[in-house]
Order: C-alpha cells, then sequence, then structure tokens
C-alpha cells in the first residue's frame, strides 16, 4: 500500500481551512485515505473532517498518509503536496 | 436517530451559503446554519451534550455518544487573532451538556478588528440537516436538526 511522509507546513497546522481543503482533495481522489501521526497510533480516514480535526495536527508535525486502490501514488502525491505548502 | 443541535448563542441567522468565507459558505466542512451574534452573546454554549474533542480559543468541536461532532467557529478568520479577546472554559476531553458555556468572548471587539463575527455551526460529515431556524434565535433555541 502507498505511503507518504509529510511535514505539515501550514502556519496552524490542519485546522478547519485547511483540513476542509485536504478532505476535500482525499474525498475526490475517490479511494481510500488515511491519515495519522508519525509517533502515535491512530489512523484517521481522511475523507472524515471530524476525523481530521480529532487528529489535531499541528504545523510541523509529520503526518503519514496511505492510500488504497487505483491512482493511489498519484492520489498521494498531490494530498502529500497540499499538505507540504504553507499557507497562501 | 436525530440530534436537535442547539444555537449556541443569542442572533439573526445567516444561511451557510453567505457566510464570506468558501470553506463555510461551499459547506466543506458541513452542512449547517450561521448566526450573527447579538452585540451581548458574550457566553457561547455547547451546542450539543458530548466530549469537546476540540477546543480553541475561536472554535470547537463537541461529539455525541453517537460520534456525530458539531463544530461551532466564532467569527470568520478569527484564528488570526491568536486567542486575544477569547476566554475558553473547558479544556479538551470535558463532558458537556448542551447549554453548557464554552468560550466567552466580545463580538463588537471581533467587528472592531475588522473581521466578521459570524459563527458558522456545523454538523460535521453530515449529509444535510433539517428544521434550520429562521429570523433570529436565543440561546439554547433549536437551530437545526440532524436526521
Amino acid at each position: 500500500m502507498p505511503v507518504r511522509h509529510v511535514a505539515v507546513a501550514g502556519a496552524e497546522g490542519l485546522h478547519a481551512r485547511p483540513a476542509a481543503l485536504f478532505v476535500k482533495a482525499a474525498t475526490d481522489a475517490g479511494i481510500a485515505v488515511t491519515i495519522g501521526k508519525v509517533g502515535s497510533d491512530g489512523h484517521a480516514d481522511a475523507r472524515s473532517i471530524l476525523a481530521v480535526l480529532a487528529l489535531d495536527v499541528r504545523h510541523g508535525d509529520e503526518v503519514v498518509l496511505r492510500a488504497d486502490g487505483d491512482d493511489a501514488d498519484a492520489a498521494l502525491d498531490r494530498l502529500a503536496a497540499l499538505l507540504g505548502e504553507p499557507d497562501a | 436517530m436525530a440530534l436537535k443541535v442547539l444555537a449556541p448563542l443569542a442572533g439573526a441567522i445567516v444561511g451557510l451559503a453567505d457566510v464570506p468565507d468558501p470553506v463555510f459558505a461551499d459547506a466543506l466542512v458541513g452542512p449547517g446554519v450561521a448566526i450573527e451574534p447579538a452585540a451581548d452573546s458574550v457566553e457561547v454554549g455547547a451546542p450539543i451534550a458530548g466530549v469537546l474533542v476540540k477546543v480553541k480559543p475561536h472554535a470547537f468541536v463537541v461529539v455525541a455518544d453517537s460520534g456525530r461532532g458539531v463544530l461551532v467557529h466564532l467569527g470568520i478568520d478569527t484564528v488570526k487573532l491568536g486567542g486575544e479577546g477569547f476566554e475558553v472554559l473547558h479544556g479538551e476531553g470535558d463532558a458537556v451538556a448542551a447549554g453548557d458555556p464554552i468560550v466567552r468572548w466580545q463580538p463588537t471587539a471581533i467587528r472592531s478588528a475588522g473581521l466578521s463575527a459570524i459563527c458558522p455551526v456545523v454538523a460535521l460529515d453530515a449529509t444535510s440537516v433539517e428544521d434550520i431556524a429562521a429570523g433570529g434565535v436565543s440561546r439554547g433555541d433549536p437551530l437545526f436538526t440532524w436526521v
């Protein structure tokens, strides 16, 4: 199963706006995607805004993205790029 | 089983589509409604009973036993204030009853800072909500039903 590690670059981590954009991108990918914090056990469904908010990802936190299905690598590349972008 | 979500504060009802932030207006965070607070709406209550899964000065999420979570976001872009002007009354992980005060703030101070004080109340990951209140609400009034 393809995996990516990304350090979250947004100044406020994954709070409402960046979390919503991430969840939308994960949902649009059309495959199962999970996100977890490096160093802890939980794998949240990246398509659930509640699960992503509850992870409480802060600026600089490293996260693990996993995806399974067609074009999983391409989807992960897009999601990793989204998280690695500092805020505009 | 339907979840009745209560108004966290008093004010005028604003459709989510009219909130000046596309993340809420496009329902990217979920369906719901927003409240333009009355000037004296300084205390914000929990919209449902549950656990305070996330608390920031300008926003909080309460998750019911059923796993359904409701987000209350105080003002738009208020994360920029870095918590100034907000007093948080509970900690993450606290169990709260519907209506329990969670945060104190000053809507008028938010507006003086040039920000919108509109408060989106959102049913996270919900498909849709019903029985949305119209006109004005007092704190604790029914706001919408999560079917």
